[in-house]
């Protein structure tokens, strides 16, 4: 098999290793195969036939990679590896080469009718079909967590809330089937009116790529470029909120936008920067149920750190995260609860009660 | 060659199954650096944890004949950590202890594959300042710094790594571990083999194990640009600064086309317009620095800069200074192979040296845009063209031989702070003249008598 790749994403990589440290697999091992530098050697090889698709090392190095385009950013060079590992999976993960629980997702997503039962179910948020701008509900989203759309639509009263709406594709863009993925937005494209507001900066970016960066806007995003100040405090205890923040790799990495989520944060609760707040908690779409003892050796030292920080809440801006961080601070019965940005701001402008954070005696108890 | 089954079993006894790798998968990423063109497919990687193990690897190669490459980030520019003719790639990156870092003593002792941005951030963490800044600091290691002998932004008033190795643990390939130097500026008992090390690309032993000088971190520090019609009018305020008895910290050029590549990356607002710019900085107390860099404006201005603007606080000047750092990488986007030199010439010449450049890409019909430390002399000539023009790329080989003997008559040299590495070796006898070679040889030999230690590079 040869030029399998788009030659003018390939040769853009210029072996300097600016990505080394970024990359939060690379930190797992150690070894270059799970770097970015060194996964796009993999994909020259593949390229050129030296190694085929076959190969443990370039078999495994597919799935181990988050994906959260953390090497982005810091490349000089501009090289494009969110894209160059869509073109990659899509080699690698065809036919029964395809995770089981991938395939499983993807094709649950891609139901429309099946949302629609969700959203029976699980009632995520209602509104007209026409306005300027309109609200995307997540497919998974609106089924594990429905008042985060609820929540949004609280903050954003005059957005369309179209029922009929699919899923954006995102999973299948990162699953191995990036042309799925891309018909996909597209359709939900023409399903939505006007601007896409969306709650997961996951779907946001992938959205973004195949609708153009004009009409697709991220939840903190809008708010901030609408100049909608949030109103109210999050209080625990009769004082100010502590609050930190996990970044969404693709809404930081892949659309550049960290400072607005930030500016939210602050105007409702008190802000903690929390070490390697920036870097992928693990959930990376489906890893987290693909690689789930990789997913934790990643998320771990983050929720230490979390916890260390002493805050009350962890805000998300992307249900996969949400899930990720709200799944292991559950497990370690933590005090920190993982709460979703939108409902953050619902509850501080009186809409919405965030679950209470636990009493530290409750630690203290099982320390003992 | 490939290895014996034996050899990598004994391997596996020495660090341990996970640390050894040997499948075709697991090796084609360690079969470049970050120089272009160049590969070298190794028969193994090996990470070991600690010099005892480095010595175990480095006696079972001598015994063998198996040539051992030593690599930290692999972010050379020099092929100086390629398996050219196979063996074991010895990575040194899972050895990341800062060891100590003592403010009364002014040093720092860190294992080799510590980046050289984490020392640098241990030593600011108690006031301190690692002088030797390198463009690759956040991912280069320590050791390769000082395998190489790295340089950085801040050679004019601080010198390269060489300045800073106090001391050495190195592994010879016999399997000696031997410590060179020590804690002390001063210590002239025996030949300074830390300084045969520092700069010896892995070729006489694999240092584990680097005491570096610190200094007292300066009060502040600032940066300004300033920009001109031309390189040779940045050229001429250049001379005119330093004749003045300024010596700051920093002062880096960049021509037109870098300009635009940085610019197109970094969007820090520089002028697009200019033929060339000066990026100046100093640090020290907040007094001096200011009558510095304005002393530097004036001069600029009276050589026909077109306007010179001081950084109005850190994080700008910061910014300047990280987007002077990537340039190569950034002007990797004018095409698909990017090719950087490092020829350094008399600071005098330097001028003469960027338009004999241009006059040699003229003649071979390639783009050359030039960057580099105007301080110190040390440019980077760096070339661009399409990777799958093999004529182009040829025309671009012919044109950096030009360049570096053309370096050597205006009495400079082929490498300033890259290394020589495979890519330059051809080169290097024309630097050091027969004998010179011949020496080098014989102490290579002397170092590792089977010759095992990364082969082809210098010493060969």
């Amino acid at each position: 098999m040869t030029n399998l790749f788009d030659p003018e994403l390939l040769d853009r990589c210029i072996s300097c290793g600016f990505c080394l440290p970024t990359c939060p697999t690379y930190a797992l091992t150690g070894d270059e195969g799970s770097s970015p530098r060194g996964r796009i050697n993999l994909m020259r090889a593949l390229d050129t036939g030296v190694l085929d698709v076959d190969d443990p090392r370039v078999k495994e190095e597919a799935s181990f990679c988050l994906g959260c385009r953390a090497c982005e950013p810091v490349c000089p060079a501009g090289v494009q590896y969110g894209q160059l590992l869509e073109t990659w999976r899509d080699l690698q993960w065809t036919g029964r080469n395809r995770p089981v629980i991938a395939w499983a997702l993807m094709t649950a997503a891609a139901r429309t009718s099946l949302l629609r039962l969700m959203g029976l179910v699980r009632r995520p948020a209602r509104g007209p079909a026409t306005a300027a701008t309109s609200l995307m509900l997540g497919c998974f989203e609106r089924g594990l967590f429905p008042g985060v759309s609820r929540a949004a639509r609280r903050l954003l009263p005059g957005l369309a809330v179209p029922a009929d709406q699919g899923c954006c594709g995102a999973l299948h863009a990162h699953n191995g089937q990036s042309h799925e993925g891309e018909e996909m937005a597209r359709r939900l494209g023409e399903q939505l009116p006007g601007v896409v507001v969306t709650t997961s900066g996951g779907c946001a970016a992938h959205l973004a790529s195949v609708l153009g960066r004009d009409r697709v806007q991220e939840l903190s995003e809008h708010l901030v470029a609408t100049g909608v100040t949030p109103t109210g405090e999050v209080r625990v205890d009769g004082r100010r909120a502590r609050v930190a923040l996990q970044d969404s790799c693709h809404l930081r990495n892949g659309l550049g936008v960290s400072a607005q989520p930030r500016a939210l944060i602050s105007a409702v609760a008190d802000l903690v920067a929390v070490p390697g707040e920036a870097s992928c908690c693990g959930a990376a779409g489906t890893y987290s149920m693909l690689r789930p003892r990789d997913s934790r050796r990643i998320l771990d030292p983050k929720l230490d750190a979390v916890e260390a920080a002493g805050v009350d809440y962890v805000v998300a801006v992307n249900p996969g995260c949400l899930r990720q961080l709200d799944t292991g601070l559950r497990r370690r019965r933590s005090r920190v609860r993982a709460v979703h940005l939108a409902d953050l701001l619902a509850d501080a402008a009186g809409g919405q009660a965030l679950p209470r954070p636990r009493r530290r005696a409750f630690r203290a108890f099982r320390a003992g | 060659m490939s290895l014996g089954q034996d050899v990598i079993v004994e391997l596996q006894a020495i660090v341990g199954s996970d640390h050894v790798r040997t499948t075709k998968g697991d090796l084609e990423p360690y079969a470049r650096d970050a120089t272009p063109l160049f590969r070298g497919v190794p028969d193994a990687v090996v990470w070991p944890r600690t010099a005892e193990e480095v010595a175990a690897i480095l006696r079972l190669a001598t015994r063998r004949g198996v040539p051992v490459i030593p690599r930290g980030a692999g972010s050379n520019l020099s092929a100086g950590t390629l398996a050219d003719r196979g063996g074991i790639v010895l990575v040194l990156t899972r050895m990341t202890t800062i060891l100590e870092v003592d403010a009364d003593e002014l040093l720092a002792r860190v294992e080799a594959g510590v980046t050289t941005a984490a020392l640098a951030e241990a030593a600011a963490a108690k006031g301190l300042l690692y002088a030797p800044d390198p463009g690759s600091r956040t991912v280069s290691t320590v050791g390769g710094n000082v395998a190489t002998c790295a340089g950085g932004l801040r050679g004019l008033k601080y010198g390269v790594t060489r300045n800073y190795v106090l001391g050495a643990t190195a592994v010879l390939p016999t399997g000696e571990i031997i410590r060179t130097g020590g804690r002390l500026w001063k210590d002239v008992a025996g030949y300074d083999l830390t300084r045969l090390l520092t700069g010896s690309e892995g070729t006489l032993g694999v240092l584990t194990e680097i005491t570096v000088a610190l200094l007292p971190m300066p009060a502040t520090t600032n940066t300004g640009v300033a920009y001109f019609p031309s390189l040779a009018d940045a050229g001429r305020a250049v001379t005119a600064v330093i004749a003045d008895g300024i010596v700051p910290a920093t002062l880096e050029f960049l021509d037109a086309k870098c300009i635009g590549a940085v610019e197109d990356y970094a969007h820090l607002g520089l002028r697009r317009d200019a033929g060339a710019l000066l990026l100046f900085g100093d640090d020290g107390h907040a007094d001096a620095v200011s009558r510095s860099l304005d002393r530097i404006g004036e001069l600029s201005t009276r050589h026909s800069a077109l306007e010179v603007t001081l950084a109005p606080d850190v994080a700008r000047s910061e910014a300047l200074l990280a987007a002077r750092r990537c340039a190569l990488p950034a002007l990797s986007r004018l095409g698909t192979l990017t090719i950087l030199e490092d020829a350094t010439v008399p600071r005098p010449r330097l001028a003469e040296m960027v338009g004999r450049i241009d006059e040699i890409a003229g003649r071979y019909d390639v783009s050359i845009a030039t960057f580099g430390h105007a301080g110190d002399g040390n440019l980077h000539p760096t070339c661009v063209v399409d990777r799958h023009d093999d004529a182009a790329a040829d025309r671009a080989h012919k044109a950096f031989g030009d360049i570096f003997a053309t370096a050597i008559e205006l009495e400079g040299t082929i490498t300033g702070e890259h290394g020589v590495g495979a890519a330059k070796l051809p080169y290097l006898q024309a630097r050091l003249g027969a004998d010179q070679m011949a020496l080098l040889r014989r102490i290579k030999a002397a170092f590792d008598p089977a010759g095992i230690l990364n082969p082809g590079k210098l010493g060969s």
